[in-house]
């Protein structure tokens, strides 16, 4: 194990479904027992499922909230392709045959106080992860910002943290984050009661704009959603000069670097470019790097 | 260690080189060696021997996403040999490995037979175990399956690379040809040490709404459980040429279980390769081994070597049809 330290790193759990609830917009939470993953588990990180006997690979899922001392794990997916259907199907009480977990997370070293955690679709995963983990440390000021045009899979209600400078009306929260303490937004084009009538980054940009250059430098921005999401975070963070780490999707085979399936092209310097693989290079990687 | 070691029943001698079990981690599938050591329970002493993934004189950034698609019982892959080049492979990667835990070959690749012969030259001074020659890449412009599929040209390539070497050589051979036993007889002739039988058949996948491909190569290669049947074929074909000469097959091509590997050694096979099936089951190897070794106990077989090519053909119909 000398100079080895990236073995034994993921678990291969036979992962009990505690509880697997299907909300609006074919978005499903699933809880399971793995308590392996959830110890080791941190923003960023996915888990790698075999979803049903009758597909051969397995279907990366963002983790989206842990608990080590009582060994869970919980993601939230939408049903999009025929992988994540069949996970649909499947019931409390069955198994799931799961590895996890995998990638690299969230760095919060930047010595920045106030991340920013911006999160769309089923991008907000990572987001609430990282909430959790924000949660209850002092030297943090976080803002998470959730953006979805399907119904929120949880019952956004009026937040009892007051945010400076947000635009009037803007007043709903994911209910966890706020009773976490965490300050947090919504976003939608689909004119939800008390979220801000745009996209996530409208809100971000407008909330940023409210800010003076000291304050500025302490944000970084973390990001996970839809890809013209991203790429729209990541010219928002160049735009105003700010660090902005984002958390990418591809097609993936083995999730754990053996086959080079999953790579993005990211850039590595003035002119050169290197191919990184999601699974194990990523899913975060630095938005100046992977944006140009 | 000795050719004639075998000091379990799954043991093989492989060109001299003892594998502890018959099982090989396929070129492509477990990047340069240590990737799989990630997943806890996983080691590299579960294989016999691991394959290094394609390597070329210089770096190579391989192809755009996406390179791999999920397909009926198996999937497209167009990785298109990203790789460091042959240099860093040596000098920085080799080092990292434990060469104790098994034996480790190398996968040559590149678009002219003299890139091929520099790069097995500079394997030949490392300490790698065996070099495998990957004539059947089907997913890069130059070189691979086209050189492969042309068996004048193929046996020019390992004959460039029987100079560079002394080392075990083995071709990678393409199911995408005419007559894999007639290209296998002119490698042999060039001077193949073994085989590996076969690489990925070539395929498509389309979006139906952008009428686009899938696979950013618009094409790529078919692994897994759906190419098992011309995998054993094929292995069976290349056997009939192998055989007079001693001759050792690595069979592949969507072994998913004991029972796969078993066919496949049945067919002609000394070892067996495993790639796809790691993928949705990283631990496979010690079930396909542990099955193995139930069947030789159940069959009162020494070792897995006596069951190479004892395939027993069904016989014609001696009778006339009366019709």
């Amino acid at each position: 194990m000398e100079n080895k330290p990236h073995r034994d790193t993921i678990f291969s759990e036979q992962a009990q479904i505690l509880s697997h609830q299907a909300c609006a917009g074919e978005q499903y939470i699933l809880r399971v027992a793995a308590p392996k993953c959830a110890a080791n588990a941190l923003p960023g990180s996915f888990a790698h499922i075999k979803v049903a006997p009758a597909l051969l690979l397995r279907r990366p899922i963002s983790i989206m909230r842990t608990s080590a001392t009582e060994g869970w794990v919980e993601f939230l997916y939408k049903a999009v392709g025929e992988g994540t259907r069949l996970l649909a199907t499947r019931q409390p009480g069955e198994m799931l045959d799961m590895l996890g977990p995998i990638g690299t997370a969230f760095k919060f070293e930047s010595g920045r106080s106030r991340p920013l955690l911006i999160g769309g679709g089923v991008g907000m995963p990572p987001m609430i992860f990282a909430a959790q983990q924000l949660r209850g440390n002092d030297l943090f000021k976080p803002l998470a910002i959730l953006g979805s045009e399907v119904p929120f899979p949880f019952r956004p209600r009026p937040s009892r943290i007051l945010i400076p400078a947000m635009p009037d009306g803007v007043i709903a929260c994911m209910p966890l984050l706020d009773d976490w303490g965490i300050p947090c937004r919504l976003a939608s084009q689909q004119g939800y009661a008390g979220c801000y009538q745009g996209f996530v980054t409208d809100l971000a940009r407008d909330w940023l704009n409210t800010l003076d250059r000291e304050q500025l430098n302490q944000v970084e921005i973390f990001a996970c959603g839809p890809h013209p999401m991203l790429a729209a975070v990541a010219m928002l963070a160049a735009e105003l000069d700010l660090p902005c780490q984002v958390s990418l999707e591809e097609y993936m085979a083995c999730g754990v670097g053996g086959c080079a399936g999953c790579v993005v092209p990211v850039k590595t310097g003035a002119t050169s470019q290197a191919m990184k693989r999601v699974c194990v290079d990523g899913p975060v990687f630095d938005a100046r790097q992977v944006f140009f | 260690m000795s050719a004639t070691t075998t000091d379990s029943p799954l043991a093989i001698d492989f060109c001299g080189l003892h594998f502890a079990n018959p099982l090989v981690l396929l070129s492509g599938c477990v990047g340069f060696g240590e990737e799989y050591t990630r997943v806890e329970g996983f080691s590299n002493r579960d294989a016999g021997a691991i394959c290094l993934k394609g390597t070329t004189l210089e770096p190579r950034l391989g192809n755009q996403p996406h390179r791999v698609y999920e397909t009926p019982d198996g999937m497209l892959n167009s990785i298109g040999l990203q790789n460091p080049g042959v240099g860093i492979v040596v000098d920085e990667i080799l080092p990292t490995l434990d060469f104790s835990e098994t034996r480790f070959i190398a996968n040559v690749s590149g678009s002219t037979v003299e890139e091929y012969e520099q790069v097995t030259r500079r394997f030949d001074n490392s300490p790698i175990d065996a070099i495998e020659i990957n004539i059947s890449c089907p997913n890069v412009k130059q070189g691979g399956v086209a050189f492969g599929n042309d068996p004048q040209m193929s046996a020019r390539v390992v004959e460039a690379c029987r100079r560079a070497t002394n080392k075990p050589l083995i071709t990678k051979l393409s199911p995408n040809q005419t007559d894999i036993a007639a290209n296998a007889k002119h490698c042999i002739e060039a001077g193949s040490d073994a085989f590996s039988v076969i690489n990925t058949l070539m395929g498509m996948a389309i979006d139906i709404e952008s009428r686009r491909p899938i696979i950013g190569n618009n094409q790529g290669g078919l692994s897994g459980p759906a190419i098992k049947p011309v995998a054993l074929l094929k292995v069976h074909q290349v056997y009939q040429v192998c055989k007079a000469h001693g001759i050792p097959i690595i069979g592949q091509g969507g072994v998913n279980s004991a029972e796969d590997a078993l066919e496949f050694i049945i067919a002609g096979a000394t070892a067996v390769g495993v790639g796809t099936a790691l993928f949705y089951d990283p631990l496979i190897c010690h079930k396909i081994n542990s099955g193995i070794a139930a069947y030789l106990g159940k069959h009162k077989l020494q070792s897995i070597m006596q069951l190479t090519g004892s395939l027993r053909l069904n016989e014609p119909p001696k009778a006339h049809c009366g019709c």
